[in-house]
């Protein structure tokens, strides 16, 4: 009896633990739909006779979403593609090839997994300055990719130093070469670790504000998170459409948060405690 | 023996054939590593020693001028120590909040589904990007119109100026990242709980120990290392901060609430100080590599948990 009563008292207490936990979400999701007297006046009711589309329409018209869409759309997919094809290669060398070479590349990474961003910062736009990449989608892609690269590195290294060596020796028996290892035997057997890296490197490329703003032009490259940001500080009261602003460009990560769950906690997990 | 010679010969020139693919293999990641990662940070330390003020102009040697220059420039003082509050107080408040939902989520009172479901909900908030955070948060902060303020007037408090009040502008923006980043540490926290061995808690269970005890004696050294990774995550993770606490409060009041990396980012993109710029950063680096490599110790030592 006394068992079911705390086990209640518990389940309750957690319920509303999260329920506050949920409120700023709550509040900005219908926010969206409504109007800025309506947020401002009864912030926290619920009332679909006075909500619509309108602040996503305009938010819509005046982020330059499509645009804004389309360029972090194209630096997340390109980083992560040289971030896995690099970084798997060079995770193959280090965990298959012996030779000391390796090694002192590997001990490299690792400490480069440690470095903040914004430490090197900027001697990076002065690098992108001087490379004539200011400005241009690649430069943002380029830093990324080399910003991402050690610690999927570090991911692949730990995966493949855990594969049997005994699949190596029989494809060499049949006359295969080391590239031909690394692309029929290894690459397939690599897709949990390739998920990993690319939620980690992916959300945190999507996420990004700090790159795109220092090193694009943001009225003419503008990327999701800065769009959204320039258009908040543009209206700045007018809170609808800063709510619509932002569950626009945050809804492509939390549809694939709902469908790959496991997979994003164990990406950001392995980047918090590895990274 | 002469076979095993021949076979020795062999062995070592495909040994020799694969060094050279994997070096090959190498190339690409060593090359993008070398040109963004380590000619930069080779760089900062030079501009550190030098003064340097657009991205075209040269350099000028002055020692460690810019070293003692920082301490003196404006707000320098309180911008560290804003940093070291926002850092000490979000993985203080981090840790803790978090340890405390991971075992309630943990309980053998929850069943299956619910556990699942309140795990998803507060990890929910840690996909989020920074700049969403600080948009919505600073729009809840607002004194007229801010839902947190409305909140207090309807319950019949005084509305409070969160963004712009000595101090407590500092525990505003530190509720913020709390609430962006609990969702990581309760994971941890939550894989920690379930590596503990069941046979240990109903020994205890046996002997007569009660909750109370159980968790000051069992639970907590047993959680000690997801502790330790914890505490080092977020405080590196604070250290590193950027975006959200800057949307919020924008440094303000006066540089109470500013962070070193805005600092940085001051010097670079809006004074054009890049020597005094390069110098923070330098510093910065250094705090932040210490707390790392005070991680990557506990880890080799720890490794079995992860």
């Amino acid at each position: 009896m006394e068992k079911t009563w705390k086990r209640i008292v518990s389940w309750f207490a957690l319920a509303l633990a999260t329920v506050v936990l949920w409120i700023p979400i709550y509040y900005f999701v219908i926010g969206a739909f409504k109007k800025r007297t309506d947020i401002v006046k009864h912030p926290l009711t619920l009332d679909f006779s006075r909500m619509s589309f309108d602040n996503f329409t305009y938010a819509f018209k005046k982020m330059n979403l499509f645009k804004a869409l389309g360029n972090t759309g194209f630096i997340t997919v390109i980083a992560l593609l040289i971030v896995i094809i690099c970084g798997s290669l060079a995770g193959f060398a280090i965990a298959r090839i012996h030779h000391k070479v390796f090694r002192v590349f590997y001990t490299v990474v690792i400490a480069l997994m440690v470095v903040p961003f914004i430490g090197a910062l900027i001697p990076i736009v002065v690098l992108i300055h001087r490379i004539g990449l200011y400005g241009s989608l690649w430069g943002n892609v380029l830093i990324q990719a080399a910003w991402n690269l050690p610690f999927s590195i570090f991911l692949f290294t730990g995966f493949m130093q855990s594969l049997p060596k005994e699949m190596e020796d029989a494809a060499y028996i049949d006359g295969c070469s080391t590239f031909g290892i690394y692309l029929r035997i290894f690459l397939p057997l690599l897709k949990p670790v390739t998920a990993t890296c690319c939620i980690r490197a992916g959300i945190g490329i999507w996420n990004d504000y700090l790159v795109s703003n220092s090193l694009l032009n943001s009225a003419r490259q503008p990327t999701l998170m800065v769009a959204v940001y320039q258009f908040f500080g543009q209206y700045v009261s007018e809170y609808g459409y800063a709510f619509a602003g932002i569950i626009m460009a945050s809804l492509p990560i939390v549809i694939m948060f709902l469908f790959l769950q496991k997979y994003f906690i164990k990406g950001l997990v392995a980047g918090a405690v590895k990274g | 023996m002469a076979k095993s010679v021949a076979a020795r010969k062999s062995l070592s020139g495909l040994e020799r054939s694969r060094v050279r693919t994997g070096l090959v293999f190498l190339i690409p990641a060593a090359l993008l590593c070398i040109v963004f990662i380590v000619i930069p940070l080779i760089s900062v330390v030079v501009y550190s020693f030098n003064e340097k003020s657009s991205v075209g102009s040269a350099m000028t040697y002055v020692g460690l001028e810019n070293f003692k220059t920082l301490p003196t420039t404006e707000g320098f003082w309180q911008m560290v120590w804003a940093t070291m509050l926002f850092a000490f107080g979000s993985t203080i408040l981090i840790v803790v909040l978090s340890f405390i939902v991971a075992m309630a989520l943990d309980s053998k009172r929850l069943d299956y589904i619910s556990r699942n479901v309140f795990r998803a909900m507060w990890f929910f908030p840690c996909i989020l990007s920074g700049s969403v955070v600080g948009i919505l948060w600073r729009i809840m902060y607002t004194y007229n119109n801010g839902v947190i303020n409305s909140v207090l007037k309807s319950l019949g408090a005084t509305p409070v100026n969160w963004l712009e009040t000595y101090g407590l502008t500092n525990f505003a923006v530190i509720i913020a990242s709390v609430w962006s980043q609990m969702g990581l540490c309760i994971v941890i926290f939550l894989a920690g709980l379930q590596s503990i061995p069941t046979e240990l808690l109903e020994a205890a269970a046996i002997d007569g120990a009660g909750h109370g005890q159980v968790r000051t004696h069992i639970i907590l050294p047993m959680m000690a290392p997801s502790i330790t990774i914890n505490v080092l995550t977020t405080s590196i993770a604070a250290f590193k901060m950027y975006e959200l606490p800057w949307i919020i409060s924008k440094g303000l009041p006066g540089y109470s609430t500013r962070l070193l990396t805005q600092r940085i980012h001051f010097f670079g993109f809006e004074s054009s100080k890049f020597g005094l710029g390069s110098a923070l950063s330098v510093i910065l680096i250094l705090v932040i590599t210490a707390i790392s490599l005070i991680q990557l110790v506990v880890l080799r030592r720890r490794e079995d948990i992860y």
